[in-house]
């Protein structure tokens, strides 16, 4: 059985006068490149592995080193989320397990050329590019947003300074304990300094991880982060330059709003209103913005001014579609106990339409919310519900021809409908899903283009024998998991 | 532990016997906890979704609208004054109060600004809202011309994660840092209460000219905090002679539970002000 994916993407959908598309899937550590002429090509390539892991020095050299330069039972890491640049060029990848960024460029024939890969200090959750595409902001799960320019240039990496916390010059020097004797302690620190004070006599201090390439701490929330968005607006000043902000969200109910870098040490505002962790933010068509999270709500902002407009309700139609399509097995009795957790929300790219449209994904649930938001100025509502074969894990809007529009959605092949935990029996469930839309008609099913599902890809049979369930799970499912539980220590 | 729990039993009684009315002090014994709190976990905190949300009623009734007025509000509903509203703001705030020692100082400093002190270990703050109470109640059966303790407040809060949800912006005029928990360890360094991404809250919550007040007795934390504060563009340092000539730094340096440790250990106070600067115009 292979791989779901992931995360997917498209390029702009029908960018001004040509309707080429590119569609890119992560499929556990692969990704999968498709374009409208038929090209096809997968990353990284069986053949390139080999090369890379022989580093090109030695072509000839004993095949025995080359083992050790990389040995087998390390598994490539998985991709954890992604994103094109504006101008279709390049796609910009996290991987999970190592913390890294990887930049690719977009060859003309479909081809992924890896350009760079650069490990943070800590697991990357969210990514977005600047406007102009020139730098990546980097959200961690340490509540930290870094930039970094999408291509280093050459020079960089030698005289890279890294945005050293001031004390990191210091401890790297010969250690001396923070504190003296004079200083009051508690027991606890009374401990530490003498741990301290034996460690520092029996081994050297360890060299502290620091990334050699260029990044610029810009902002940083004490709380996990779960997304990030840039935006340009424009001046409120005649002849003033257009203004960028950043949009954070944590898992501690913010959503922060600062400006944009050079001056990200700003914060504007905060959208107050969650009661639980916040995981997806989407900016529509017209600008509001739309958060959701662990609540029964999505909320929807002026975000430029911090003022709430009005909340959509999603976990009610949840509860109604698994009730009526018969998906009850986990399923409590009264809505009140019953919990969604958001993992996506996509603007609807459709021009025809004078409301913002956004598409609505829950973790586990075999269906697509259709909402129009008119920011309270007249009735916003849910407009369809749109029933996939399985679990809906992301989302990808092409244009193939003017006026229309079409939706791709990876959903879960492994996993049972409406459910995270039971694996299903049927060995080859498809991984795609196509739709397409009309403005009369809504949402209708079509057959696919892609020529896939029957070649070799990264099996999940691994994942089956058990032990690796798990943390195949967590690959497709990391949203719910943010819940604060009750009773959490005092 | 049988002296755990039996040192549990004793403070559960002690805190039974507490009324509403007593003017006698609360007892430290009964109120100690460890000196650390970990401000990364979720601990069962309570806290305003926003600052409108807030219930400052509650914590200075002298300061509450009427009651009347509440209920007029309440009968007329929304688009009136928020019935947990105060007269005038909470303008100066000590994070990592403690037992509140420059609290209970600054209450007569500022008679006619609201204080509020913030602390994230549980009988700690319980003791400090005791001995307001009980300050209040002497206070309010003495017709001298004693300080009335209406001005200050304590509550339980972790401040590093939701500062934001207690103050708009550019709401305080004074933040209090005093003796924070220093951190020693250096992967606990992103822990401290003080970094160049949090001083961004600070900055948020001050008004431009407000002053954040740093003190503590370790050397590598005051170089850590005075870094930090000058790296973020926000902030500049306050000079010698104005940081000496402010009333608050001297109290700050006396006044605290620690200062007073550190006085009688004949340690070394570092003594560090920053002034929250304007925002630069858009480039």
């Amino acid at each position: 059985m292979a791989h779901p994916y992931q995360c997917i993407l498209a390029s702009n959908a029908g960018s001004l006068d040509e309707f080429n598309w590119t569609l890119i899937g992560a499929s556990g550590p692969k990704l999968v490149v498709q374009s409208c002429s038929g090209a096809r090509s997968t990353w990284p390539k069986e053949k390139e592995e080999i090369a890379e892991n022989g580093q090109g020095d030695e072509p000839n050299g004993p095949p025995g080193k080359r083992l050790k330069l990389s040995p087998p039972e390390e598994k490539a890491p998985n991709f954890s989320t992604m994103v094109m640049s504006n101008d279709s060029q390049y796609l910009v990848a996290i991987t999970g397990e190592d913390k890294c960024i990887r930049v690719f460029q977009i060859d003309s024939d479909c081809q992924l050329q890896q350009l760079s890969q650069r490990c943070m200090p800590r697991r990357p959750s969210a990514i977005t590019l600047t406007s102009d595409d020139s730098t990546i902001l980097v959200a961690d799960k340490f509540g930290d947003v870094y930039a970094l320019p999408l291509l280093p240039s050459p020079g960089e990496e030698r005289n890279a300074i890294p945005t050293a916390e001031p004390s990191e010059a210091v401890t790297e020097k010969k250690f001396t304990p923070a504190a003296s004797v004079l200083t009051v302690h508690s027991g606890r620190n009374r401990k530490v300094l003498e741990e301290q004070m034996k460690q520092a006599a029996s081994l050297p201090p360890k060299p502290k991880e620091t990334m050699k390439f260029k990044h610029d701490l810009l902002l940083g929330h004490v709380s996990m982060l779960t997304d990030v968005i840039y935006t340009t607006v424009e001046s409120p000043v005649e002849g003033g330059k257009p203004r960028g902000y950043i949009l954070t969200s944590d898992r501690d109910e913010h959503i922060r709003l600062s400006r944009g870098p050079p001056q990200a040490h700003i914060i504007e505002g905060f959208c107050h209103g969650h009661e639980q962790f916040v995981s997806r933010l989407c900016l529509t068509k017209s600008g509001l913005l739309v958060s959701g999270g662990g609540d029964t709500d999505l909320f929807v902002w002026d975000w430029l001014n911090s003022r709430f407009l009005e909340t959509l309700s999603i976990r009610d139609p949840v509860f109604d579609f698994l009730k009526t399509n018969k998906f009850e097995s986990n399923l409590p009795d009264d809505k009140a106990h019953f919990n969604i957790a958001v993992s996506g929300i996509w603007n609807l790219p459709n021009k025809d339409s004078e409301f913002d449209e956004i598409l609505v994904a829950c973790e586990g649930i075999p269906a697509l919310f259709h909402f129009k938001v008119t920011g309270g100025k007249a009735a916003s509502s849910l407009s369809h519900v749109i029933a996939v074969n399985a679990n809906a894990l992301g989302v990808a809007f092409i244009q193939p021809r003017e006026s229309a529009l079409q939706m791709i959605v990876s959903v879960d092949n492994v996993h049972k409908p409406a459910s995270t935990t039971e694996l299903r029996d049927e060995e080859h469930a498809s991984r795609l899903q196509y739709f397409s839309y009309s403005q009369a008609g809504g949402w209708s099913s079509q057959a696919g283009y892609h020529k896939q599902e029957s070649d070799s890809e990264v099996g999940m049979e691994g994942a089956r024998k058990g032990g690796d369930e798990k943390a195949a799970r967590d690959i497709l499912y990391n949203v719910e998991v943010l819940r604060k539980r009750p009773g959490a220590e005092d | 532990m049988a002296g755990e729990g039996k040192n549990k039993n004793k403070r559960e009684e002690y805190k039974q016997s507490l009324k509403e009315g007593d003017a006698a002090l609360p007892q430290k014994k009964f109120y100690r906890q460890r000196a650390h709190a970990n401000p990364f976990s979720d601990h069962a905190l309570t806290y305003p979704k926003s600052p409108t949300d807030m219930n400052w009623a509650t914590h200075y009734p002298a300061y509450a609208l009427s009651k009347k007025e509440e209920a007029g509000d309440e009968a007329q509903g929304s688009g009136a004054q928020n019935p947990k509203a105060i007269t005038q703001p909470v303008e100066i705030a000590d994070i990592g109060c403690g037992f509140g020692g420059l609290l209970f100082a600054l209450a007569p400093n500022f008679p006619d600004k609201l204080i509020i002190g913030m602390e994230i270990r549980t009988s700690v703050t319980e003791y400090v809202q005791e001995k307001i109470r009980a300050l209040r109640t002497q206070a309010a059966s003495t017709t001298t011309n004693q300080p009335t303790y209406q001005n200050i407040a304590c509550l339980r809060a972790n401040t590093m994660k939701f500062l934001p949800n207690f103050f708009a912006r550019g709401q305080l005029s004074k933040i209090f840092l005093c003796f924070p928990d220093p951190h020693f360890k250096q992967r606990k360094h992103k822990a401290r209460i003080v970094s160049y991404t949090l001083n961004s809250e600070y900055a948020y919550v001050l008004r431009p000219g407000g002053i954040v007040y740093t003190i503590t007795d370790v050397e590598d934390l005051h170089n850590w905090m005075v870094g930090h504060f000058e790296k973020h563009p926000s902030f500049e340092r306050v000079g010698e002679e104005e940081q000496e000539e402010d009333v608050c730094v001297g109290v700050m340096r006396m006044e605290t539970e620690e200062g007073k440790k550190v006085t009688r250990n004949g340690g070394v106070k570092y003594v560090a002000c920053f002034r929250r600067l304007e925002d630069p115009p858009w480039p």
